[in-house]
């Protein structure tokens, strides 16, 4: 029951704003609303640490039998890297789950058409379903921000890794959130929603590394007597692409830029002929991208919930 | 709720309501139409196709303020499309909608303002709590905070649920769950109130508490625009029937009106100990007295069915030609059920 005393309480909240969005509160409630949401963060903790976990063990002994000793930058490269691999996994699996259903649910319950015929903007709809969806991702990702830390004891990792790999991890949240919401909102059916969330998802991330892979062999293959500045531009921009649509790739060719070149928002490139150019680093490119094509999205799934039946 | 608890809604006579059984109602008085020109709902030449169907035709819909619209018809007649239309949730084919002035084509936004709707679903959120699925609602109709607590206490003890407040939506009957959503239609305090087929999968208790409530809220003001296809809810609580079949209004108009235009005779059955002939002979003498005819006896006592037409005053004079001879009447009664007479007559039975 609300009182005057928590009701100045809550009102300290930074979140306050947000939650005056009366689905994202609706959500969030039913979200952090009995066991589930505790056992999903244990859950996704217990892989993630588990992980790490074997990593480690397996990559002490694998550094042991090739320098004699510990290599800690490499390890704790490893072991970090391989956290923010499979942060990476579970979110992309994770946040479609939460979000495919949230519009078709609706349909499903019922409630749809009692929503329709209230005064709440579709964007208030659209917003507080995902708002409530990426509050628990974040979630996860600050709970994992201590196993991430645990190549700090080891070095060869920067602070700046961890917010660049917290955007990233982020950006592609907030990119398969809208995703999941925009199928939601296109279907009645959640199942259908799911299905079609997961295929486009599985299309982004199957066409990109391929391209990313091939555009690399392309580029690494260059020949410097026959290659022109103009398409080594073309590749280049085409490898460039590639990477920084795809969430794996621009860490990793984020990381090898801050090892290599200890740059961390651009990069140099030389070409063939010797000249060289500056780049943004790929995590830039990537978090602009997606968050662009996520306000996109948002609007796509706005606009269609606007339309009246016919 | 407790079912032995005998419970009925604040009627005028207590003390029916202290010796009654359970299920004994009281019938409140109905609110009154003070001008039936002055429309809240009204359609004009309101058409909707869906492929080759014809769901609504031309239908002219007219619901004054304050009535209690019953919107009678068979399933598939268009009742439901024709709501769908007035809450803004469908386009219309043709034709125009108006809700409180406002088109619901042109100007949405008021018309939902004005109204609240109830589909003949429950459409309750499951992990909520009784007063979160009313915050919830209040706070998508823009009902300010600090107003929302209030107001919830107040929705909950309209509609019997106070002490419900705390628990889990999907925990509640049938019956509750049907006047949360009621409830819920009233957090922004419409003028009218849309409700397709509101007693539908009641028990009869719940179904009288929800009448008891629509007469409540009509009292209050509110225009009730519901539909059903259960006639006796309609003849009890509705100062204003329509009847649609095939997407068509057949007929519509304030209820006492409808009997009259569409059964101008009015039926009375008499139950005599005796002397039918000397009853016969008095009655033929009563003005407005247009037949009257022999029923079978029942118990050994004699029946007769007079037809009439007119006023009341007709069948206090009949009772008074028939005492004032000492003709034995046990039974006086107006044959009540004219109203599913009304409903055969207005409908063709094309639909069904």
């Amino acid at each position: 029951m609300e009182t005057p005393a928590n009701r100045s309480r809550i009102s300290l909240n930074p979140l306050r704003p947000l939650l005056r969005n009366p689905v994202a509160l609706k959500e969030l409630r039913g979200r952090m609303r009995g066991p589930r949401a505790f056992v999903v963060l244990t859950c996704y903790l217990i892989v993630v640490g588990g992980f790490t976990t074997l990593l480690y063990i397996a990559g002490t002994a694998a550094t042991y039998s090739t320098t004699g000793e510990v290599d800690g930058g490499t390890l704790g490269r490893v072991l970090f890297g391989s956290v923010v691999a499979i942060e990476l996994f579970l979110v992309t699996f994770i946040t479609p789950a939460f979000t495919a259903g949230s519009i078709s649910g609706e349909h499903e319950s019922q409630t749809y058409d009692l929503l329709r015929t209230t005064l709440l903007p579709e964007r208030q709809l659209v917003f507080g379903k995902l708002f409530s969806a990426l509050a628990y991702v974040l979630l996860l990702l600050l709970a994992a921000i201590p196993l991430q830390s645990i190549a700090f004891l080891f070095g060869g990792v920067d602070v700046e890794e961890i917010f660049i790999s917290l955007l990233v991890l982020l950006a592609t949240a907030i990119f398969l959130g809208n995703i999941g919401v925009y199928y939601s909102a296109m279907t009645h059916r959640t199942l259908r929603a799911n299905i079609m969330t997961y295929v486009t998802i599985l299309a982004v991330i199957l066409v990109t590394t391929a391209g990313a892979v091939i555009a690399l062999a392309i580029v690494e293959g260059l020949d410097p007597s026959t290659s022109t500045s103009g398409s080594e531009w073309f590749l280049l921009v085409a490898r460039g692409i590639f990477v920084c649509l795809n969430p794996l790739t621009t860490l990793l060719s984020t990381q090898q830029y801050l090892v290599n070149q200890q740059t961390l928002f651009t990069f140099k490139y030389t070409f063939t002929d010797g000249t060289t150019t500056t780049l943004p680093s790929p995590w830039i490119t990537f978090t602009v991208f997606y968050l662009a094509l996520s306000v996109v999205v948002f609007f796509a799934t706005t606009r269609h919930l606007k339309r009246i039946e016919g | 709720m407790s079912i032995d608890k005998p419970e009925v809604m604040e009627t005028s006579s207590s003390e029916a309501v202290a010796e009654t059984p359970i299920l004994t109602e009281v019938l409140p008085e109905l609110p009154t139409v003070t001008d039936e020109q002055d429309l809240i709902i009204e359609t004009r030449g309101l058409s909707k196709r869906y492929g080759r169907l014809q769901a609504i035709n031309n239908l002219n819909l007219q619901v004054p303020r304050g009535a209690i619209y019953g919107f009678v018809g068979p399933n598939g007649a268009g009742k439901t499309s024709t709501m769908r239309i007035l809450t803004t949730l469908m386009k219309p084919s043709g034709g125009e909608a108006y809700i409180n002035g406002y088109s619901v084509i042109s100007t949405p936004r008021e018309v939902r303002r004005s109204i609240g709707y109830m589909p003949d679903f429950f459409g309750v959120y499951e992990d909520m709590k009784v007063w979160e699925y009313l915050d919830f609602f209040a706070a998508c109709y823009e009902i300010p905070e600090a107003q929302r607590p209030g107001l919830i206490n107040d929705l909950l003890e309209l509609v019997d649920l106070a002490h419900r407040r705390d628990d889990m939506v999907d925990k509640l009957s049938r019956g509750m769950k049907q006047r949360l959503c009621l409830a819920r239609t009233l957090a922004h305090d419409p003028q009218v109130l849309i409700l397709d087929e509101p007693a539908s999968g009641l028990d009869p208790r719940a179904r009288i508490e929800i009448r008891e409530l629509l007469i409540e809220l009509a009292k209050m003001g509110k225009t009730i625009f519901f539909s059903s296809h259960i006639l006796a809810d309609v003849n009890e609580i509705c100062t204003h029937i329509g009847i649609i079949e095939a997407g068509q209004m057949v007929a519509q108009g304030p209820i006492k009106a409808m009997r009259q235009q569409l059964i101008p005779h009015r039926v009375l059955i008499i139950t005599l100990l005796g002397r039918m002939d000397d009853a016969k002979e008095a009655l033929l003498h009563v003005e407005g007295v247009l037949g009257i005819v022999d029923l079978p006896p029942e118990d050994g006592k004699t029946r007769i069915k007079v037809e009439f037409s007119g006023e009341d005053l007709r069948m206090s004079e009949m009772l008074q030609a028939l005492t004032s001879k000492g003709i034995p009447v046990v039974n006086f009664a107006e044959e009540s059920s004219d109203l599913e007479a009304v409903f055969m007559k207005a409908t063709k039975g094309i639909v069904s």
